[in-house]
Formats: C-alpha cells, sequence, structure tokens
C-alpha cells in the first residue's frame, strides 16, 4: 500500500519496509540528538531511552545514525522496492 | 544456483549507471542493482550540474540528449545584512555573458528521476541488466577477496568485481570495513521543497540563474554560515526549487534542532527577501518537500579524504567514495567521472585476470591525478565563511561570497578546468566540435523537451525555415572540426606545454580579477543591447534548426527502439 503525508507533499511512502532503523537501548544515552535532526518526527524519548515512534515518515536519509555518539542507532535499507518516493528530487 | 557476472554495480544513481554503461559497452556481463522500485525513485538533490560534469564525463552523456530541466548562466548571490533594513549586496559576477548566453551555459538544472532514468536506460541498451526493487544487504568476502554481493532474500551474486554506487551513507562500505561511518560535522542536511510556478514567470522573474543567500547567523534567514551549503533557489521549467542544508553538528559538539531551524529560516525567507516575498510567493505553490544527507566536508578533512576507495576485487564511486564536491556542493560531476575511471579499470583489470587490491590502486591513482575531482573536494571557500561570521566583518563576507559564487571563482577554479581541456585536446583535438555541439543540442533539447527516448525527438522540422543560420553554421563548425583534424598532431603536441602551464591560470586570474572586474562592469551596461541582439538571434537559430546539425552521430535523433522499455521490473 501506498501512503502519503499532510506536512510533506510530493512524497509517498511504500509499505512494507521491515524495521530498517533499530535502538540497541543498552547503548542509547537518551541524548536526543536523533530526535534534533529528524525532520520526519520519527523519533521519541521514553524513560530517557529513545524509541522510533514512526517510520511512515522517514526518508532515509540516516541522519539518526549520524548523530548517535553511542552507536546505539542500528541503520539498514528498507525492503526493496518500498520505503519513500518522489519524482520531485 | 549463484549467477555469475564479470561486473555488479550497486545502485542506479548518477554514478552506478554510467559505469555500467561502460561496462556492458565492452563487452562485459553486468549487472546493476538498485534498490528502489523504479530508477531514481531516492535520488533526492539540488539539482545544477555544472558544466565542467557533461565536457568532461562520460561519451554517451556529451553526446547524448539528456532531460533537463533549464540551462542555467551563474548565480546570482545576495549578501544580507540585515534583511528587515533591506541591507544587502548583490554579488552576480559569476554569469555567462549574453551572447554566449543561455546557449553556452554554467550548467544544466534537471530533477534527478528522468535524469537517472535516462542513464540506465542508456546502460541497459548497452547490454547491461538492471534490477530494481533489490537491496544489497552485505558484501561477499572470500579470503579478504570481494567476490559478490548478497541480496535481502539471502541469494548470492557472484561476480569479478562490484563497483559500489551506493551514495553517500556508504552503509555497505562501512560494514565491509573498508570505510568508516562519517563524524555528524561532515554531513549536511538538505530541506528541499520543490513549487511549481508558470513557465512565463519563471523565464522573468529568475530566468536562467541560481540564487544562493547568504547571510549572517542572527538574521535566521539561512543555516549558519559555513555550517553547510547556504540557502539555494534553482530555477526549474515550471518550477522552483528552494534548498537550504545545515551540518548535522556544529562546533562545540553541539547538534542542532534542525527542524525547528529550517522552518525558521524557510519562514523569512520566503517572507522577507522581496524576490520570494513580491515576485515568486504570490506566482508558486508548494508541490513537494523532501530531505537527504550529503557529505559537505569529507574532503576537506585529512582523514576522512584518506579512507580507501578500493579494495580486493571492489572500487567505490561517487558519494559513496567521498567525492561530493564543498566548492559547489556538486556530487554529479565526480560521480560521472569516478565512474568512468572506475569501469576502465575494471576493464583493464578483468582482460589482465587481476583484480586484487595491487592492480585496483590505478583507480585511486587516477582519481588523485583529477585536477577537477580534487580541486572540488578540498576548495575551503564555504567552510571560510565561518571565519566571515566570526569577526562580522561585511566587507569580509563579501569577499569570501565573490571569491566562491562570484567573479572571484576563476582565482581557483580556472587551473583544474583547463587542465581537464588540455587533456581531453591532448587526447583528440576534434572534441572542440563535440562540445560546440553539444551546447547547441543541449539547448534545443530544452527548448523543445526533446532528449532521447521522447517522441518529440522525432519532431517536424519547419521545411519554411530560414537556411541561412545552418549553412553558416556547418561552414564555421565544420571548417573548425577539418582544420582541427588536419593539425591534429601539432595541436596535440601544443596540448602537453599547454596543459602544464594551466598552473599559472590561477595565479594569474588574481593579478588580472582586480582589472578585469571594473573593465567588466563598465562595459556590460553599454554592450548589453550587443549582446541581448545577438544572443537572441541565436537561439531563434536554435530553436528551428535542422537538430541533425547539431547530432555528433548521424541518426541519432531517431527515437530507441527501446524507448518504451520498463525500468521497473527486472
Ligand atoms: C539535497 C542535495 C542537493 C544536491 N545538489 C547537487 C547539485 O546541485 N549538483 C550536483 O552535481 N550534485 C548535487 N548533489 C549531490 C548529488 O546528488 C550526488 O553527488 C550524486 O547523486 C551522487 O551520485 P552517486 O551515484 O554516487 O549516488 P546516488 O545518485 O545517491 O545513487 C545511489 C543509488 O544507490 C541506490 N542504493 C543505495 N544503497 C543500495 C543498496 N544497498 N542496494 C541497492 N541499491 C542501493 C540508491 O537507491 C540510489 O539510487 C546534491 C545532493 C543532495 C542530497
Amino acid at each position: 500500500m501506498i501512503k502519503t503525508h499532510d506536512d510533506f507533499p510530493g512524497v509517498e511512502w511504500i509499505d512494507g519496509t521491515g524495521d530498517f532503523i533499530r535502538v540497541n537501548s543498552s547503548k542509547c544515552t537518551g541524548c536526543g540528538n536523533c530526535m534534533k535532526v529528524c525532520l520526519g518526527d520519527c523519533w521519541e524519548i521514553v524513560d530517557q531511552k529513545a524509541q522510533i515512534k514512526t517510520l511512515a515518515t522517514c526518508m532515509e536519509c540516516a541522519s539518526c545514525w549520524y548523530v548517535c555518539d553511542a552507536g546505539a542507532v542500528d541503520f539498514s535499507w528498507p525492503k526493496g522496492g518500498t520505503g519513500y518516493r518522489s519524482d520531485w528530487g | 544456483m549463484e549467477d555469475f557476472y564479470d561486473v555488479v554495480v550497486i545502485g542506479a544513481g548518477f554514478g552506478g549507471s554510467a559505469a555500467a554503461k561502460k561496462c556492458a559497452d565492452a563487452g562485459l556481463k553486468t549487472l546493476m542493482i538498485e534498490r528502489s522500485e523504479n530508477v531514481g525513485d531516492k535520488v533526492i538533490s539540488g539539482l545544477t550540474i555544472p558544466i565542467y560534469g557533461f565536457l568532461f564525463g562520460p561519451d554517451f552523456i556529451r553526446d547524448g540528449n539528456p532531460p533537463f530541466e533549464r540551462p542555467t548562466d551563474g548565480i546570482i548571490n545576495y549578501i544580507i545584512y540585515d534583511i528587515d533594513a533591506g541591507d544587502m549586496d548583490i554579488d552576480d559576477t559569476l554569469r555567462v555573458p549574453r551572447p554566449f548566453s543561455p546557449v553556452v551555459t554554467f550548467g544544466y538544472n534537471t530533477y534527478c528521476k528522468p535524469f537517472c532514468e535516462w542513464q540506465a536506460r542508456k546502460a541497459v541498451d548497452a547490454g547491461s541488466e538492471l534490477r530494481t526493487s533489490t537491496t544489497v544487504v552485505d558484501i561477499i568476502k572470500d579470503n579478504g577477496m570481494v567476490s559478490g554481493v548478497v541480496l535481502e532474500d539471502g541469494s548470492r551474486i557472484r561476480s569479478k568485481i562490484v563497483i559500489d554506487a551506493e551514495g553517500s551513507q556508504g552503509i555497505l562500505a562501512v560494514k565491509a570495513g573498508i570505510r568508516k561511518k562519517y563524524p555528524p560535522e561532515a554531513i549536511s542536511l538538505a530541506d528541499t521543497y520543490d513549487y511549481v510556478m508558470d513557465k512565463k514567470d519563471l523565464d522573468r522573474i529568475l530566468g536562467y540563474s541560481l540564487r544562493f543567500c547568504w547571510g549572517w547567523d542572527e538574521q535566521k534567514i539561512a543555516p549558519p554560515l559555513g555550517h553547510g551549503n547556504g540557502l539555494m533557489v534553482w530555477p526549474y521549467r515550471n518550477s522552483v526549487h528552494f534548498m537550504q542544508d545545515h551540518c548535522l553538528r556544529l562546533d562545540g559538539n553541539k547538534v542542532p534542532n534542525l527542524k525547528k531551524r529550517f522552518q525558521e529560516y524557510h519562514d523569512n525567507i520566503t517572507t522577507k527577501l522581496p524576490l520570494w516575498k513580491e515576485e515568486i510567493a504570490p506566482r508558486c505553490h508548494v508541490r513537494a518537500r523532501m530531505w537527504e544527507g550529503f557529505e559537505i566536508y569529507v574532503g576537506l578533512d585529512p582523514e576522512l579524504k584518506k579512507m580507501s576507495n578500493h579494495d580486493d576485487g571492489i572500487i567505490l564511486i561517487g558519494d559513496a567514495a567521498g567525492l561530493e564536491s564543498t566548492e559547489l556542493c556538486d556530487g554529479v560531476p565526480a560521480a560521472w567521472f569516478s565512474a568512468d575511471i572506475a569501469a576502465d579499470v575494471a576493464i583493464e583489470a578483468i582482460r589482465a585476470g587481476n583484480t586484487r587490491k595491487d592492480f585496483l590502486k590505478k583507480y585511486d591513482d587516477r582519481i588523485k591525478d583529477h585536477p577537477i575531482i580534487q580541486w572540488s573536494i578540498s576548495s575551503r571557500n564555504r567552510y571560510n565563511l565561518r571565519y566571515a561570521q566570526e569577526k562580522h566583518d561585511k566587507r569580509l563576507l563579501k569577499k569570501y561570497v565573490h571569491y566562491a559564487w562570484g567573479m572571484g571563482q576563476l582565482t581557483h577554479s580556472l587551473t583544474p578546468i583547463l587542465k581537464m581541456t588540455f587533456r581531453f585536446i591532448k587526447k583528440d583535438p576534434a572534441i572542440v566540435t563535440k562540445w560546440i555541439k553539444m551546447y547547441f543540442r543541449y539547448y534545443q533539447n530544452w527548448l523543445h523537451e526533446s532528449y532521447d527516448y521522447t517522441e518529440s525527438r522525432n519532431r517536424i522540422i519547419d521545411p519554411g525555415r530560414p537556411k541561412t543560420g545552418e549553412a553558416v553554421f556547418k561552414i564555421l563548425v565544420g571548417g573548425q572540426d577539418l582544420i582541427l583534424k588536419i593539425l591534429a598532431p601539432i595541436i596535440k603536441l601544443l596540448a602537453i606545454p599547454a596543459f602544464y602551464l594551466s598552473i599559472i591560470a590561477n595565479p594569474a586570474m588574481k593579478i588580472l580579477l582586480p582589472v578585469m572586474r571594473p573593465v567588466y562592469k563598465i562595459l556590460r551596461v553599454p554592450l548589453s543591447p550587443l549582446g541581448n541582439w545577438l544572443s537572441d538571434k541565436v537561439v531563434r537559430f536554435v530553436d528551428r534548426a535542422d537538430p541533425s546539425l547539431f547530432e555528433v552521430t548521424p541518426g541519432q535523433s531517431i527515437i530507441s527502439q527501446k524507448g518504451s522499455i520498463n525500468l521497473k521490473k527486472d
């Protein structure tokens, strides 16, 4: 299924990505860097640990992975043919 | 059973398809693997591809007809000291003057998707296979030697060489231990808006020029100086791209709240900059918003720059090799150059039966010897804007902007560009004819949207069109081509000292620029009516001319039989 989001026109998200971003809670320091750089609002902090709120607005830029000094964010790509797509990039 | 190829290319972006095309042309069994459903779905960019990418990049791009959104004649810089008080300077000195513009350009603006599709079609036409909707999850290593890739379903594909064109994140290269994850201060995240606008309004308001905005940090009209690319506006055919980008980490280990900052800059510039507020805003509506990061400062850090771009059985190209330029933030030319070099080395290695690191080192040597790649990844202009902010000196900010994105560019870009020019002329002086025809062909292509694989490539040409211009073009360009061919041995010889002498072009420009600048300023006013008149005449000629006049290989204007190839599935 293809989804869109009002805040991000012109972009579609194809279902079936799988959990392509994962957090290792034992490594997470709760610094919130991942949340600060995410333009898709995909992250939240619960009990001082980062958690993925949604991947439905993730544009796979990997910024959360870059800013995680603790190495708690494990970033891979969604399953082939899924995730975001746009004709206007 | 495992599939076996000579070359597997990971990623069908700007670099991947260019490499695959060359390998397939050489008769190698080649496979491109792309994770998106359609080629180009996930490539997000600005995008102006500077002219040197076309002049010195892969032959099939220079001699072909790719899809363009608009040629661009240069940059108009807004240097904003106080936006509320309207205190700003404009530097528009880096523009190709008329009558050369708009046919002779600074670069071409394009959407990534159609361009990447065009390239992938060319690769497929050449015999490369393409698998879309397929993510490579790992690289196979046998005793340290890369021998293929692992797909997400666990299946393995073997190859003699892997060309890794996976883009800037380099997830596979990091996983395979070939490169390290970049630190966040080397990465800039770009927030991009696509606005639709009527072409007539665009022609009048933005014309062919890019707009860059630079301002003091406290103005909050663009990301902090030197901590990202800046804020830029690109005119396309019927749309405008607005892009702002910001490093993921600032000095003092500070990770900024990018969502908040980008919103602030976007709101400020669109409601306060007169160009946007008065001219663009009433005539546009947003069609898309997206973001992507790129490796803006990798070339400036000696440790990062030193990271490997090849290993036993594998070559990394484009963004995956850390080649995004910090100069103009243009990564496409380097992706093309490195793809071309990687394909050459892969072909040589396979023929020699040696795909080990010691042989593939040739690739690294040629990258290091590439004047444009080396200049564009290690220029400090953008980074230096930080000092202007620190000193808060108007003159310094103006000077830095002029030096980097005004006429001052010539004091550091001329040597690498001349070196490449003479390197190409030394190989084949007749390349000059191909360059000239390219400008004309591309311009006609933009006027008629007649790129390869489109029906308009077969449009009917008005038989009653005036033919004098065509005759003049044939005589001038044909005559020049003949002379170049006759004198080829001498020109080739002369190109050798010219190549070495190019080294003095940058310092010479430093001396000449203070003289050139005022002369250019004074002359440009009285000469502009003549320039405009001539330029309009050339444009009218190109508009109506027989396309075969600008073709490098006769018969190219015929639509490809494979034009309807479905790139969606393998
Ligand atoms: C916002 C922005 C603005 C830019 N502006 C400009 C500009 O104005 N001018 C310019 O010249 N350059 C610009 N660039 C840079 C330019 O886009 C890149 O340098 C260029 O795309 C690099 O080409 P590439 O082939 O190395 O990688 P890409 O074009 O990124 O291609 C990588 C491809 O690999 C695929 N892929 C990745 N991983 C896998 C995997 N594991 N399995 C299968 N497929 C995979 C991706 O889906 C993608 O199609 C900009 C970049 C950004 C982000």
